[in-house]
This record gives C-alpha cells, sequence and structure tokens, in this order.
C-alpha cells in the first residue's frame, strides 16, 4: 500500500541471526518509569493524558497491572500487542465506557489536563464529550446521516438551524466524507458502505469538537482501500487532536503512530517513538514481537 | 476405457440409487412444508367464508344499520353492534394506554438498567403473567379488583377528572366497580407481559457497540434507548404492540366477567358495557332464531374486519416511518 511510510518498513531480520546486535542507541535511553519521548520531536509534545498506575479488574481478573504511560497532545499514540494483552481495555478506561458494565472498574489515575477523570465526581457525559471514541465496527445510528452527527451536537448546543447545518457539513468534510454524501444527508445512514459508515462515525466524534480521540481498531472491518482513507484521515485529524489508536496491524501502526506503546499481559512492556519501537526496540520482547517472531 | 473413466462409471453407479433416493426425500420435503403453508391459508380462507355465510343473512336484513344501531334486542330481534363494537375499541384502547408505556418501562430496565441479578427473577414473573389463564384474571377481577376500584380508584375518579368540565364526562356516574375502566385495566394487565416480553426480547438484539457508541458521545441512557434503541427496534417494538392489540381486541373470558355486559354505550367509562367477545360468549347457548344466531356471528365477522384494519394500519405506519428514514 503505502510505501512512504514514516518509518521504514518492518524489516523481518532473518531469523537465522542468533540475537541480533543492538544497533548502537542513535540517542540516549531514557530507562525511566515514564519513558520519555526520545528528544527527536520539536517542540517537545505535551502530555494531554497521562495514565497512572492504572489497574483495571473485570471482576477479580487483573486485566492491566499497574500502567503508566503519558499521551501527547496533536500526536498520534498507538497500543499494540497481543490479542488479550490489555490494549483494549485501555482505551475503554480513558473515557469510562467500561462503566456500563458492572463488574469492570478501574483503579489509579488518568489525568486529562490535570483533572482525574476516574474521580466519581467526574460527570461522565460531559467527559464522553470531551473523548471521542470510534469503534471496531461502524455504528451509525439508525438515523439519516444529517441527523447522525446533528444529534451530538443537539446533545450539548442548541443551535439555530443555519448554524448546526455549518456544523454537520464542517464535521463530513473534515471527515472526507462531505463530497461523497452531500446530495443524500436525509438517507439513512445504514445505507452507506463500511467504510463511509466509518467515516460517518469519525465526523460524529469530532462534530462534538472533542479534546482527545480514541480509536479502537477502527479500520479492522474495512477494505484495503477504506483503510487507506481512514489512515490518511487520522494523520490530518492529529494536527488537532489527541489521537489513541488501537491495532491488531503492526504496518499500520507504524505508518499513522508519531509514539507507540507495546503492551503484553496487562503490562506496558515499552513505550517510545514509534520509529524507535519499530527500529530499534530497546526491549527483546518489544523486538520479537514487532519483527513478528511471535505474537 | 482408461482407468481413471471406469473407476467413476463405478462410482457412480454405486451411488446412484442412494441419490435418486435423496432426491425423492428433498422433493417430498419441499411438497410437505408447501402443503403446510397452503394449509394456514386455506384454514383462514374457510374461516372468512364461513363467517360472511354465517353473517349474511343478519347483515342482509339489517343492512349498516347492523353497525350503527345501538339497539339489542332479542325479543322483537332487533340487533345492532354499535354498543360492542365501542366497548372493544374502548377496552382495547385503554389496555394499550396502560400497557404500553408500563411494558416499555419494564422491558428498557431489564435489558438498560436492572442489576443481573434481578434480571432473572423479574424475566421469570412476567413469563409467569403471561401464563395466566384468562378466567382467573376474570374471576380475580370480579372478586378482588372490582370491589377495590369501587372502594377506592373510582370514587377518586369521579371526585377528581369528574369535576373537569369537558372530560369529566368519561368518570361521572355511581363507582359500580365493574364496567369499562375495569375490563380496559384487566386487559392492560393481561397483555402487558406479552408487550414486554417481545420488547425485551427486540432490545436485547441491539448490538453492544451500537449502544456504547451513544453512550460514547455522552448520552444519557434515556436518550441512548429513545434515539438509538427504540429506531433500531422499532419493527419488533409495533410487532409486540400488535400482538398485545389483537389480544386485548379478542380477550373474552376476563372481560365477560368485569365489564357488565349492557349493550348501551353511555358516556362514563365507569359504566357497564359490552365487546363483541363478551357478547359472543354470552349469548351464543342462548340464540334461538336465526336472525339472532345470525347477528352473532356477524359480530364475529366484524371484530375479524377491525383487527385486520389494525394490522393493515400497523404495516402501513411502519412502510411510513421506513421512508421517512430511508432505510
Amino acid at each position: 500500500m503505502k510505501s512512504d511510510s514514516p518509518v521504514p518498513a518492518v524489516d523481518r531480520r532473518s531469523r537465522d541471526d542468533a540475537r541480533p546486535v543492538p544497533v548502537a542507541p542513535v540517542r540516549p535511553s531514557v530507562a525511566a518509569a515514564v519513558p520519555a519521548p526520545s528528544a527527536i520531536v520539536a517542540p517537545a509534545p505535551t502530555a494531554k493524558i497521562e495514565i497512572k498506575d492504572l489497574r483495571f479488574y473485570y471482576k477479580t481478573y487483573l486485566a492491566l497491572k499497574g500502567i503508566t504511560l503519558p499521551l501527547y497532545d496533536k500526536h498520534v499514540t498507538a497500543f499494540i500487542g497481543p490479542s488479550g494483552c490489555g490494549k483494549s481495555t485501555l482505551l475503554r478506561a480513558l473515557n469510562r465506557i467500561y462503566e456500563l458494565y458492572p463488574n469492570q472498574r478501574a483503579e489509579g489515575a488518568v489525568v486529562v489536563d490535570g483533572q482525574n477523570i476516574l474521580d466519581p465526581k467526574q460527570d461522565v457525559n460531559l467527559l464522553r464529550a470531551r473523548i471521542g471514541m470510534v469503534f471496531q465496527k461502524p455504528t451509525p445510528f439508525p438515523m439519516s446521516i444529517y441527523d447522525n452527527i446533528a444529534f451530538g451536537i443537539r446533545l450539548y448546543e442548541r443551535l439555530p438551524q443555519g448554524e448546526l447545518d455549518g456544523r454537520v457539513e464542517q464535521a463530513l468534510r473534515r471527515a472526507a466524507l462531505w463530497d461523497e454524501v452531500k446530495d443524500k444527508l436525509m438517507q439513512s445512514g445504514l445505507g452507506l458502505s463500511g467504510g463511509q459508515q466509518q467515516r460517518l462515525c469519525i465526523a460524529r466524534a469530532i462534530a462534538l469538537k472533542p479534546e482527545v480521540l480514541l480509536l479502537d481498531e477502527p479500520a479492522s472491518a474495512l477494505d484495503p482501500i477504506s483503510t487507506l482513507r481512514i489512515e490518511e484521515l487520522i494523520s490530518e485529524l492529529k494536527s488537532d487532536y489527541c489521537i489513541v489508536i488501537v491495532t491488531h496491524n503492526m504496518q499500520q501502526a507504524a505508518r499513522v503512530s508519531d509514539f507507540t506503546a507495546f503492551m503484553y499481559l496487562g503490562e506496558l512492556v515499552e513505550f517510545d517513538q514509534t520509529s524507535v519501537i519499530f527500529t530499534n526496540p530497546k526491549k527483546k520482547h518489544t523486538e520479537d514481537y514487532v519483527t513478528g517472531r511471535f505474537g | 476405457m482408461s482407468d481413471l473413466a471406469t473407476r467413476i462409471s463405478d462410482w457412480d453407479a454405486r451411488y446412484a440409487g442412494w441419490a435418486r433416493t435423496q432426491n425423492v426425500f428433498d422433493r417430498i420435503f419441499r411438497v410437505g412444508t408447501g402443503f403446510f403453508a397452503v394449509l394456514v391459508l386455506v384454514i383462514l380462507g374457510g374461516v372468512i367464508v364461513a363467517l360472511i355465510d354465517g353473517a349474511l343473512p343478519a347483515l342482509r336484513h339489517f343492512g349498516w344499520t347492523f353497525v350503527t344501531s345501538e339497539s339489542w334486542n332479542p325479543v322483537t330481534e332487533n340487533f345492532g353492534a354499535r354498543a360492542p363494537i365501542y366497548g372493544t375499541l374502548v377496552t382495547s384502547l385503554i389496555a394499550m394506554l396502560i400497557g404500553i408505556p408500563i411494558s416499555f418501562g419494564i422491558a428498557i430496565f431489564i435489558t438498560e438498567l436492572c442489576p443481573p441479578w434481578l434480571k432473572r427473577p423479574v424475566g421469570v414473573a412476567i413469563e409467569l403473567l403471561a401464563g395466566i389463564p384468562s378466567i382467573i384474571y376474570g374471576i380475580w377481577g370480579l372478586f378482588v379488583f372490582a370491589p377495590y376500584l369501587q372502594s377506592t380508584l373510582q370514587p377518586l375518579l369521579i371526585d377528581t377528572l369528574g369535576e373537569i368540565p369537558g372530560i369529566g364526562k368519561l368518570f361521572a356516574g355511581p363507582p359500580l366497580g365493574i364496567g369499562i375502566l375495569t375490563a380496559g385495566l384487566i386487559l392492560g394487565i393481561m397483555v402487558l407481559p406479552f408487550i414486554t416480553s417481545i420488547m425485551r426480547d427486540v432490545f436485547e438484539t441491539v448490538p453492544p457497540m451500537l449502544k456504547e457508541s451513544a453512550y460514547g458521545i455522552g448520552c444519557t441512557t434515556w436518550e441512548v434507548v429513545w434515539n438509538v434503541v427504540l429506531p433500531y427496534t422499532r419493527i419488533g417494538v409495533v410487532g409486540g404492540i400488535m400482538l398485545g392489540l389483537g389480544r386485548a381486541l379478542g380477550e373474552t373470558m376476563a372481560v365477560t366477567f368485569v365489564i357488565g355486559n349492557a349493550y348501551k354505550i353511555q358516556g362514563s367509562l365507569l359504566a357497564p358495557g359490552t365487546t363483541i367477545s363478551a357478547a359472543l360468549a354470552n349469548e351464543f347457548t342462548e340464540a334461538v332464531g336465526d336472525l339472532y344466531l345470525s347477528s352473532l356471528i356477524a359480530l364475529g365477522f366484524i371484530l375479524f374486519v377491525i383487527t385486520l384494519i389494525v394490522l393493515a394500519l400497523a404495516k402501513f405506519m411502519l412502510i411510513r416511518l421506513e421512508r421517512r428514514t430511508g432505510t
């Protein structure tokens, strides 16, 4: 697909190589509890979200064993790891969507702009307006394309019709969907193709002017062309948002993200710039995973 | 002949009989299921023909006055269906007004809000409620519910709503206990489990991810239910309501017990009345004379037509809804 990916495609170094000689670190490695990003990105990104010692329980099962991680504003952070490693769980903790289910709870802190959102006093509906989420499968609401976008806006703002129209158009344009749907705004959102539906869901999320966008494998149910469009969209949107993406597809993580967190069995194994994770990881485990040797 | 060709022809010979048997079975299966399907149409057609045939003498004798006349006099053999039609429609309307919101509330509670340990008990209770025979509802209605209404709810209604000009007429008159309102309330209780269990089942078909994405933009539970769950399940919900309405229109025993069986349209809901099915149950055994019997069958035919119209309206409504949302 895209050959001009931001980092060299994951090179599957030959397996016969006995323990690959660690390439001399280009940058001094920071082995702190919170791995700071290496200093290549200038200016230094600010952390929009600070996850601090987050533990997550399904009933009594500990699914996240104390995650500490910053998520930077105006950058894309990817969570990678094998199935069941807790990457989706981590994402779902960030807008407290897990609270819909009894028996699921989180401990620790998720600090967004200095506020711990896990605090029960935090209004969860306002929180979710600030932190948008897009799911694995497209989930358009059973209403018209227009209403799919306008519905969310109307929850929070009373706008005159003209202004509302403008907001809907703006959201659809940002999601690169406007040209395809502008003549059929009153038709059902369910009539669109899978890729269009997913962009509709992204438009729905950004129509609320959130600060953070959570994407849970947003392209896993889509064909390659639609996937490409979603990825382009993500690169475009990151100038305004803090974007977090969970993905099974490592090439995708390499293509779209600036930072990557590799997780395994509920623990954060390594977090660094995507280019570092994919070309010069500090941990053997990470390297084995990104080179496809396990997982 | 090549080796392969021999093998194939051997194989063909060996399995030809077997394949033929399979074909025969398949054909029997197709014809059999088709027969059952056609049987439904035949039975329905038979019922319609029998009803029309039986009702024809009365309809011919009275003409349109059969529908418009309110008199029901076996002695003078002067029959009119207006009072039973009125009673049927009004009791069913009351039943729906009570049954639909409560069922909706129960179904939403069970699917969206209920703590898991309470889910099963409530669900089982609903199913048990559906299993109570209607005669039991009738007895309970006559001996327990009606006296209770007579001493509490009805005086209250008469003193409050009855005083309001306009709608006051609906709640005028003495508290008798039995009557249209009581029948409507009993019907409401009876249709509740049907509507509830269908609503619950269809609400559970909503994909969790769809609900999550609605909660994910900050919807409250009510907003999710009203704007996402209900539109997503509207066909099932309307189906459930129609099932309940069908039951309310045709319910016989329980209504017969509590409605008072008066062939009269009084303005008040507290007054006794009758329904089509109650009239049939009460009088079929006493119907002497061809015109009497035919009039009763004509009543049955009208009930059939009412049900048909209701179903058609529901379908029409669904089609319009679909066109509006463009699915």
